[in-house]
């Protein structure tokens, strides 16, 4: 009898799993033939690029506002009058959060779509999953997400901010106008480990001290150990590199254990306007956050951006860095194929990335000469009613460093990167 | 030292928190044997509950305990007349339908809010005692969970209404016999569990926010902290979340958060190899 049960039991769990992959699948593929964008026609008139972002599972909500941009972008384009005279159209595909899923849909995008890029993913882990393919296939991936860096693929445009971007300017402000001994917090995963691994260096040779440095699990909501960690170090700042909803509960515990911002202030690398709402403004109120561009930025150029998402998309998504950063990156694709004669060459694709500029909402940006990172600004905001009040812009956008010369001095005059043939280039 | 006790202290808050998210399951899982793969979901429309009554109805935290209670107790008892009524004798399918119901609702859930919403703290500021900082919040959730620890204790062990759940328990079909009304008493006690799951996901959301995975994350902790205490024991649940919030916290004072959940589960593993049946067992005859 028991054994019947335990039976029944896996064959549920085993429906489960099926039923999951299917509705996965089922997804996808109403998603893709309802959003192909552009104009249609035979695919000698038009360009065909990839939109790989999830519509579905832990990670949708970001990446749904990536979407957005994306459509926005391509659309606006076309609207432009498409690129030598050949119109965008764009295919998207839902990897479901799903590293995985990310290497079927990229497959499928290049082989059964053939499309000439794609530009898409979300985690590091879903980049790394599609990376075999795009060297087999020999296909661009144009990647907009913030990321840890120490990696850089031939087949891989980065238009994401390197930790460098955020922390070289950030860190020496924070020493300087808040205080010298650090506590470094963040999640448990390599994205923060790396950054705070740099942290911790600049602090180290801008004279700070690193007085303590905490991780929590993905998704964690239990911060009162840390906060106790904190207050025992004597900290006079915490650097930050929590990502997600943790946020909430790290910033309510924070004041809720006593923890000043007035005195010993959060400043994160991880936070932006979608945390904000949720933290709340009691909470949130004057702490830090660094990133290349926050919605709040007063310029004619992101005005009209963030004016027109809102107008476009009412789905309950707001504007932040990683909209912008998703946008121009369909721009600086745009651009790298206005440039190339057949945009089916993907070497001639890559190599007309280099130095490739856009005038994004940020500021004016470019693909690095050689490393396949972009040049972006450092701003920091301090958080006040609800909002980010950005208190510093650099003038001009700063270099990225996959491999930051404080860390690595041997690649600094290799353009921050190993050799191309050196296989720490990349997960081989 | 002081930081030592100040761990203790904090381990009393999440011990609570796992307390109160529990106490639900304990009733619907351990009392009437069903795996309810949507009590995550149930707090989450608890969590809801109490953003809808605070910040869109701006009414104080009061009401938002009482609303999230009553909608999600409603809730779980039109989950019980229209799925589980028919599925007492089938486990497995059991599993199917509320996971399948908390797909549904979460599914919903972010469609309508699709970012993580902000419940006001009720009751701010924190109590110092010397250099030990304990959140008047805090003290709130502790009292709560003694609260209901003892009312659910009284409800099931010492009123009529308790004693036929337990005599359903024991052998439905000779309570039935005897003219107790099963049915509705099945309906009840659902709903009772549902309920406290409601009120759960609100005394959560102003520390955590309110999104619509908030739920998912305490679903594990809660089959866990359950199955350690031994399935039918309300006095064994609070022991055993006193053990896994207590233990986590001192361990990651001592080491780190990661670590401490890591040798907690451990823990719990050796425990239920050697004790399969929980630390307290209750006989059956």
């Amino acid at each position: 009898m028991k054994k019947v049960f335990l039976k029944r039991i896996m064959a549920v769990l085993m429906s489960i799993t099926m039923i999951g992959s299917l509705v996965a699948c089922g997804n996808s593929e109403s998603s893709s033939s309802a959003e192909k964008g552009g104009t249609a026609g035979s695919s000698e008139d038009t360009i065909k690029i990839g939109i790989l972002f999830s519509e579905s599972g832990s990670t949708a909500l970001v990446e749904k506002t990536m979407t957005n941009a994306c459509i926005m972008a391509f659309d606006e384009i076309n609207e432009a009058g498409g690129i030598n005279g050949k119109k965008i159209e764009y295919i998207h595909e839902d990897y479901a959060s799903d590293p995985a899923t990310a290497t079927e849909k990229i497959k499928k995008l290049i082989q059964q779509d053939e499309v000439v890029a794609t530009v898409g993913c979300y985690t590091s882990a879903s980049r790394q999953a599609t990376l075999t393919t795009l060297k087999d296939e020999n296909s661009l991936l144009v990647y907009p997400t913030y990321t840890e860096g120490e990696e850089v693929h031939p087949n891989v445009i980065y238009v994401g901010c390197m930790p460098n971007q955020q922390a070289t300017e950030f860190i020496p402000y924070l020493l300087e106008n808040v205080g010298k001994k650090v506590f470094l917090v963040g999640s448990d995963y390599v994205f923060p480990k790396t950054c705070n691994k740099q942290a911790r260096a600049l602090v180290e040779m801008y004279g700070g001290e690193v007085v303590g440095e905490e991780y929590i699990p993905l998704g964690g909501t239990d911060f009162s150990t840390i906060c106790n960690k904190i207050k025992d170090s004597g900290a006079e700042l915490v650097y930050s590199a929590v990502i997600g909803d943790s946020n909430t509960a790290f910033f309510k515990n924070y004041t809720q254990y006593g923890l000043e911002a007035d005195k010993v202030p959060i400043c994160s690398i991880g936070i932006d306007e979608s945390n904000l709402q949720a933290i709340g403004a009691d909470y949130a109120e004057g702490h830090y956050a660094s990133m290349p561009y926050f919605a709040s930025l007063d310029t004619e150029k992101s005005n009209s951006f963030r004016d027109k998402y809102n107008e476009l998309f009412d789905d309950g998504t707001v504007v932040t860095v990683l909209t912008e950063s998703a946008y121009e990156s369909c721009y600086l694709l745009a651009e790298a194929l206005k440039k190339v004669e057949d945009p089916k060459d993907t070497d001639a694709l890559i190599d007309a990335f280099a130095g490739v500029e856009f005038d994004a909402p940020q500021g004016k940006i470019k693909v690095d000469q050689e490393n396949h990172c972009t040049w972006l600004y450092s701003r920091f905001a301090q958080i006040h009613d609800g909002k980010f009040d950005i208190i510093y812009s650099s003038e001009e956008a700063l270099r990225p460093e996959p491999w930051p010369a404080v860390l690595y001095p041997e690649y600094e005059g290799s353009d921050f990167m190993p050799a191309w043939d050196d296989p720490s280039c990349y997960p081989q | 030292m002081l930081s030592f006790i100040s761990q203790i202290i904090n381990g009393l808050n999440q011990s609570a928190v796992l307390l109160i998210a529990t106490l639900g399951l304990l009733i619907i899982f351990g009392l009437m044997n069903v795996i309810n793969m949507a009590h995550g979901e149930m707090i989450m429309v608890g969590g809801f509950c109490a953003y809808i009554v605070t910040s869109v109805w701006k009414l104080p935290f009061i009401f938002a305990i009482v609303i999230s209670f009553l909608v999600t107790a409603l809730f779980g008892a039109l989950t019980e007349i229209f799925i589980i009524k028919k599925l007492y004798s089938k486990p497995t399918e059991t599993i199917l339908a509320t996971y399948a119901l908390s797909i549904v609702l979460t599914e919903i859930a972010r469609m309508i809010w699709p970012l993580s919403q902000n419940v006001n703290m009720p009751i701010p500021g924190v109590l110092f005692i010397k250099e030990v900082a304990i959140p008047y919040y805090n003290i709130f959730v502790v009292a709560m969970a003694i609260g209901l620890l003892i009312f659910t204790i009284v409800l099931f062990k010492y009123t009529k209404f308790g004693k036929e759940i337990g005599a359903i328990t024991q052998n439905r079909q000779m309570t039935e016999c005897l003219g107790i009304k099963t049915s509705t008493i099945d309906t009840l006690t659902f709903a009772y569990g549902a309920g406290l799951a409601g009120l759960a996901g609100c005394i959560l959301a102003p520390t955590i926010g309110v999104s619509y995975n908030m739920g998912s994350v305490y679903l594990t902790d809660c089959f866990l902290t359950v199955v350690v205490g031994g399935v039918q024991s309300m006095g064994g649940v609070a022991v055993s979340s006193m053990i896994m919030g207590e233990g986590r916290t001192i361990l990651a004072g001592i080491f780190d958060e990661t670590w401490a959940k890591i040798i907690v589960f451990l823990a719990v593993i050796v425990l239920l190899r050697f004790k399969p049946e929980g630390l307290f067992k209750k006989e059956r005859r």
